[in-house]
């Protein structure tokens, strides 16, 4: 017997959509933002941990969670350019540079960007990454300093992130709620601000066996959706999200209920997309099927990552091209997560305003 | 008027040729079972954009599900002359 969510899932592929999608696209501007955005339909991601050193300890911190943390360092030059060189021939376009700590060798990841010039990397923005390396920048901030201290053992983070980084129009500061840290954001996104640094949000999802006080409950979710529906509204000019991600990230049900994720680790099928090209390498350049997504060791009925709805909500073109307002709302999800993973790509004003639900769910109120 | 499963994909692969600005190709030289991944090179989000604009021009819907496997433009081809059918 199908569980309940999977039939609201297996409904929506069932479905006749409500009209054409021809007329959907005879709004100019819906017309406009699809051709904006299919241009980079060609982006095929893999991802990279670039070695098993970080220079804080986070609690929660997924990279430190079953054995990837154990592979051991490949810090040969010449052995990332060739896996650079084989992953372009079989069709990655784009590379995201993580675990633990890139920023601590930049020397792999300048050797990534001239082979791969399109990718992000994700730092907690302590060591300064050379303006050399043109990839997205996207700096990782988990509340206040206090709570930084806490959590990640490192005094005053935001203003030595902020030191490193504003002005950079590579940077994007990520900000994670946590179920503790909701009401610090208005602090962190004065100083961002203040500073002329981009934001967009995170939600904490837990890593596998994870029983802290960092996990979601439904209460925090709708907070946190709140909160960050004021925040767009109170900096529009800083903060890059839509509508849209806000229901997608903070829906009682996670992404891959909502959306049945794409990644391999959920998704067995090889014929197409993320199912079939996708790869997580470890720290000495191997990877596994088994483990293969965006962010391994997390929780998937937990998960709510930005990084992964940045592919499984974008991934799912086909369900949400059954209405204009859907449409509307996954263009928007997609004009944003263009803004915070490429450079180069400006943001446009978001089309739909209106909390719309995921395919075949409920927006998810009080 | 039924139509028939040659021009069922010619008209398949003029669409194809159309949404994704295929180059050096056209609905009559398209080989029809050339695998459109690792042959032609095109990916889930193409492939949506393509079953999306199939949809409109036959009336009919693509299952979430199938598309994925509708790897060649005989496979579309025959897919919809079955859902033409039924």
């Amino acid at each position: 017997m199908i569980p309940m969510k999977n039939q609201n899932a297996e409904k929506i592929r069932k479905s006749k959509p409500s009209c054409k999608f021809a007329d959907i696209l005879s709004d100019p501007k819906v017309k406009r933002r699809w051709e904006k955005v299919r241009k980079y339909f060609f982006l095929r991601e893999s991802t990279y941990d670039m070695t098993r050193k970080c220079n804080i300890r986070c609690k929660g911190c997924y990279y430190y969670q079953g054995d990837k943390q154990y592979a051991q360092n490949n810090r040969d030059p010449e052995a990332w350019q060739r896996l650079m060189r084989a992953e372009k021939k079989r069709g990655i376009t784009y590379v995201v540079l993580a675990g633990a700590e890139p920023s601590l060798v930049s020397e792999l990841c300048e050797i990534c960007y001239q082979e791969m010039p399109l990718g992000t990397i994700a730092t907690n923005g302590l060591k300064y990454i050379p303006k050399s390396i043109g990839y997205k920048i996207h700096i990782s901030v988990w509340g206040n300093d206090e709570t930084s201290y806490l959590i990640r053992g490192a005094k005053n983070m935001l203003l030595r992130q902020v030191e490193n980084y504003k002005g950079d129009q590579r940077a994007v500061f990520v900000y994670t709620f946590t179920r503790d840290n909701i009401h610090e954001v208005y602090d962190v996104i004065d100083i961002l601000a203040t500073y002329g640094c981009k934001v967009t949000f995170n939600i904490f999802s837990a890593p596998v066996d994870y029983d802290g006080s960092l996990r979601h409950t439904t209460n925090s979710l709708l907070f946190t959706r709140k909160t960050i529906m004021d925040l767009m509204s109170q900096y529009p000019e800083y903060v890059i999200y839509s509508s849209y991600n806000v229901v997608a990230h903070t829906h009682k049900f996670g992404l891959h209920d909502l959306y049945s994720c794409s990644y391999p680790r959920m998704n067995p099928s090889k014929d197409i997309g993320l199912g079939r090209s996708f790869r997580q390498y470890r720290a000495d350049l191997t990877w596994n099927r088994n483990t293969a997504c965006c962010v391994p060791d997390t929780d998937c009925y937990d998960c709510r990552h930005y990084a992964a709805g940045s592919a499984v909500v974008t991934a799912r073109l086909f369900r949400h091209a059954s209405h204009p307002l859907t449409f509307k709302s996954w263009l928007d999800y997609v004009d944003t997560y263009l803004a915070v993973w490429v450079m180069g790509y400006e943001k446009g004003k978001n089309l739909c305003d209106e909390f719309i639900a995921p395919p075949g769910f409920g927006v998810f109120k009080d | 008027m039924t139509m028939g499963i040659n021009e069922i994909t010619l008209r398949v692969s003029e669409v194809m040729i159309n949404e994704l600005k295929l180059e050096d190709v056209t609905p009559e030289t398209f080989d029809v079972d050339m695998d459109l991944v690792d042959e032609v090179g095109i990916d889930s989000m193409d492939l949506a954009t393509v079953a999306l604009a199939l949809q409109d021009d036959f009336s009919i819907r693509f299952d979430e599900d199938d598309y994925p496997k509708l790897t060649t433009v005989r496979y579309i081809g025959e897919y919809i002359e079955r859902k033409l059918s039924s």
